[in-house]
């Protein structure tokens, strides 16, 4: 083996002539991605669609702000600017303007036909496509002519402004065939993005080239190829940025960030995400759940501040709910339940729950005690866990943590087959909640798995989720978070941040809070002269 | 030979039979599916699973699934990866050519290296106590770790080579190639040399012992002859079946090594399907690794057969 080393040893040296080191540039800009995409058919794939958006545009999309912003629609329909009516027998319509001009990359106009076809092609059902959220609420789609698309819903469906987030599909590619089999387009998909996919070498690579003449002018894009190295292991992806072989990471884990704050050449860019980590309390599992005194005194209990500031490096903030500071949903005024040991002890003895010998509460004969579930392999969960169990014990309440790997978790709790768990959710730029609270939503019909229900709360949401005003919507909404707030069914802890390691000399980059994903504004992005 | 070869062919089909549906069973009894990864999406609705679950066929039972795989793998559908769609047998053959690359090259160097350190060992006391320390080392370092820190000093630290990968983005020139290799296959040559070494010391050892070697020692033989020419064929049937042996387990890619170093080989593609229980890739991988480990195995025998005379009349 000596001699292996050896031998390897020089003949590293004989290659040292030709280092791997390229620098950024707007030649070239070289990104470590976590895992190969299944497909680039944005309906159809299940993963972050980060290299799909820069070839696949949406009519809208949002910004680092959250704020929803058109891009092959000229602007974003409501009921104030008329494109938006509501109908007598109780259905809506959205008018969608297409902007003038926009071609695929072969050529061919896109117009309001695509947009047609595309929802056509979902409401057949004869493909696999992942989420069939709201088009199945759509009857039908007129095109008066080759710009306007006039979709008729059959109920009030707030959230229609990200419909067609993902773009459309090109009728003149697509039309009569097997969209599942169509591997021509999953694999190298005609878009009017910015770039263009060139070569997608299995396992290694996906290399996208900026179009001659992107809608936006031909000065974008600014750089001229995109090179996404899928690198599934963390330490490597890190590794990488290090030696310089890549130039940006995107989504750096949170316990890798202390390590590349010192990397030269390499800037943290940080936003709120638009994702909250939170304990899940199962009533339907541990009945003492269903307590509200038990709910309030474990909030009382958990001392988020000293999580946040060590486990965390104050890296993100304490929230006090789903919808998360950067949503204009977002309301502040809700009740907090502070850290405050003594409160919870007092909650928990005045709701008959005893002191036992061994430190565990007791009350008619049922133990305060629980497993917390987490997903394995994810660091800083593994330890907030553990501050967790430490802080409720505290109080008299016993806490077992047990760790799952990440593609088993899913399964455990949408069986229900669980305690208490420690995870996010992520969501996207709607603010509707109803799937995670309604009382009808528990699985397998949605993900209300804290099994929490409150009438006056489901029917709040579901009145938000038929308002198609925004103004009136954001309200309802509004009042949904102040009542979550007051009945603690779960236990919020802090926002996802969201950090992307791009080069220092990057300019345009602003990341993004939600899965909309860091590459939505691509196309402005550009390196400054070393 | 030839009778041989058909009985040992004939022997393994009930043999692979009963792994695929020991497989089958395994697979399926891990929680979680190919839908598990919709679940964490909130826009993925519990209609949209449920039709998915329809879709797939995910929804029929476990046996009519088991023979609907297993009648299809016959004759040679090995269906559609439920990760992306394409076909199984697309997405493991694209995969091969780096995985041979890999194991290859990493299979030669480490012989290279194992037979003369495994003869001198076998003669040289002192030697033997290094090699044996270093062997030791070389056995107990675990894959992830030695990777990640010669990816650290290689490729961090002297920006001598490619961290991982298989080439420049380009494809790459015969030199970009050779220095994206030299990392993994040190990798995985090093554990393999360590323990070859060791095996074919201890049989060198046993050999040199045996009174025939005495005897030619006593007829004068220089050492050198010895040792070549005498003790080494006697000890290599054993050594050449645990190397097959070896080769056969790696002919189903070197898991560890390749998730580590990016390398684009039927490994790396393994972690990927099980992170997403693609049952359609699982199976299909699962049962070219049991081919291939039977396969080696008769080549492995046949090797024996031809190396040691004395096992011909079987």
């Amino acid at each position: 083996m000596k001699r292996v080393l050896i031998a390897c040893a020089l003949a590293a040296t004989a290659c040292g002539k030709t280092p791997p080191k390229v620098a950024a540039s707007n030649e070239m800009l070289t990104i470590g991605y976590d895992r190969e995409p299944d497909t680039m058919n944005r309906y159809a794939t299940h993963i972050l669609e980060d290299i799909e958006s820069c070839v696949v545009e949406g009519l809208v999309t949002n910004d680092e702000r959250m704020n929803i912003i058109p891009v092959l629609a000229l602007e974003v329909p409501t009921t104030q600017n008329g494109g938006v009516t509501l109908r007598p027998d109780g259905g809506m319509d959205v008018v969608w303007k297409l902007r003038p001009g926009v071609r695929w990359h072969d050529g061919v106009s896109h117009t309001s036909a695509d947009v047609k076809f595309t929802v056509d092609a979902i409401n057949k059902g004869d493909w696999k496509p992942e989420s069939v959220d709201g088009f199945d609420r759509i009857s039908s789609v007129d095109t008066p002519d080759s710009l306007t698309a006039v979709i008729h819903y059959r109920e009030v469906y707030a959230p229609y402004r990200m419909q067609f987030v993902r773009g459309t599909l090109p009728k003149h590619i697509l039309a009569g065939k097997n969209i599942d089999a169509a591997t021509d387009y999953n694999r190298k998909p005609l878009g009017t993005g910015p770039y263009r996919v060139v070569e997608w070498k299995t396992g290694e690579y996906i290399l996208l080239e900026g179009v001659p003449n992107y809608w936006r002018g031909s000065e974008f894009p600014k750089i001229r190829r995109l090179l996404f190295k899928f690198l599934p292991n963390t330490t490597t992806r890190i590794n990488q940025l290090k030696s310089g072989e890549v130039q940006m990471v995107a989504l750096v884990p949170w316990d890798k960030v202390r390590e590349l704050r010192s990397v030269p050449g390499i800037r943290l860019n940080q936003v709120v995400g638009n994702g909250y980590e939170h304990v899940t309390l199962n009533q339907r599992h541990f009945a003492p759940f269903a307590e509200l005194s038990v709910r309030r005194a474990m909030a009382h209990a958990i001392d988020r501040e000293l999580i946040v500031n060590t486990l965390l490096d104050s890296l993100v903030t304490v929230v006090n709910g789903p919808i998360q500071p950067l949503s204009s949903a977002y309301e502040k005024n809700v009740t907090v339940f502070a850290y405050d040991p003594a409160r919870a002890r007092a909650l928990l003895d005045s709701a008959g729950w005893v002191m036992g010998t061994d430190g565990v509460r007791v009350k008619d004969g049922q133990r305060l005690s629980f497993t917390l579930i987490t997903q394995s392999g994810f660091a800083i969960r593994e330890n907030v866990s553990q501050a967790l169990q430490k802080q409720l014990r505290d109080v008299g309440i016993d806490v077992k943590v047990r760790l799952i790997d990440g593609t088993s978790i899913s399964s455990v709790w949408f069986k229900g087959d669980f305690d208490a768990m420690l995870h996010w959710w992520q969501q996207g730029a709607d603010p509707e909640i109803t799937l995670f609270f309604a009382a009808d939503r528990m699985p397998p019909a949605g993900r209300n798995i804290n099994y929490f229900r409150d009438d006056t709360l489901t029917a709040m949401l579901y009145a938000s989720d038929r308002t198609a005003d925004e103004t009136a919507r954001l309200v309802l909404l509004r009042q949904v978070q102040q009542r979550l707030a007051r009945l603690v069914p779960e236990l919020p802890l802090y926002n996802t941040a969201k950090v992307d390691a791009v080069p220092v000399r990057l300019q345009g980059f602003t990341g993004n809070p939600t899965n909309a994903g860091p590459f939505w504004n691509v196309y402005q992005w550009r390196l400054s002269a070393p | 030979m030839i009778r041989v070869v058909v009985r040992r062919v004939a022997q393994s089909i009930p043999l692979l039979l009963v792994i695929s549906l020991l497989v089958f069973a395994l697979i399926h009894a891990a929680p979680g599916g190919p839908l598990s990864t919709y679940l964490e999406n909130p826009n993925v609705r519990p209609e949209d699973i449920e039709r998915l679950r329809k879709a797939m066929g995910l929804d029929r039972p476990l046996g009519v699934q088991y023979f609907a795989w297993l009648w299809a793998f016959v004759r040679g559908d090995w269906g559609f990866s439920y990760a992306d769609g394409r076909p199984v047998l697309d997405r493991l053959l694209e995969r091969v050519p780096a995985t041979l690359e890999l194991v290859g090259l990493s299979a030669v160097v480490a012989l290279i290296a194992a037979l003369p350190v495994g003869i001198l060992a076998a003669v040289n006391r002192r030697f033997d106590r290094l090699s044996g320390v270093v062997a030791v080392a070389g056995i107990s370092l675990p894959v992830f770790w030695f990777g990640l820190v010669l990816q650290l000093v290689f490729a961090g630290a002297l920006g001598w080579l490619p961290s991982s990968g298989r080439s420049a983005f380009d494809g790459g020139d015969f030199t970009d190639r050779v220095s994206h290799l030299i990392l993994p296959a040190t990798v995985l040559a090093a554990a393999l040399s360590a323990a070859w070494s060791r095996y074919l010391r201890r049989a060198m050892r046993d050999t040199v012992r045996r009174p025939f070697i005495r005897a030619a020692r006593a007829r004068g033989l220089t050492e050198r002859r010895l040792l070549l020419h005498h003790a080494l064929p006697n000890a290599l049937p054993t050594f050449v079946t645990v190397v097959l042996l070896d080769i056969s387990m790696l002919a189903s890619g070197a898991v560890v090594t390749e998730s580590i170093f990016a390398w684009p080989g039927v490994g790396s593609l393994f972690t990927e399907s099980l992170a997403r229980r693609d049952y359609a890739v699982l199976m299909a991988f699962l049962m070219c690794g049991s081919v291939a480990v039977m396969l080696l195995n008769l080549v492995a025998d046949l090797a024996v057969h031809a190396l040691d005379p004395r096992t011909r009349d079987l």
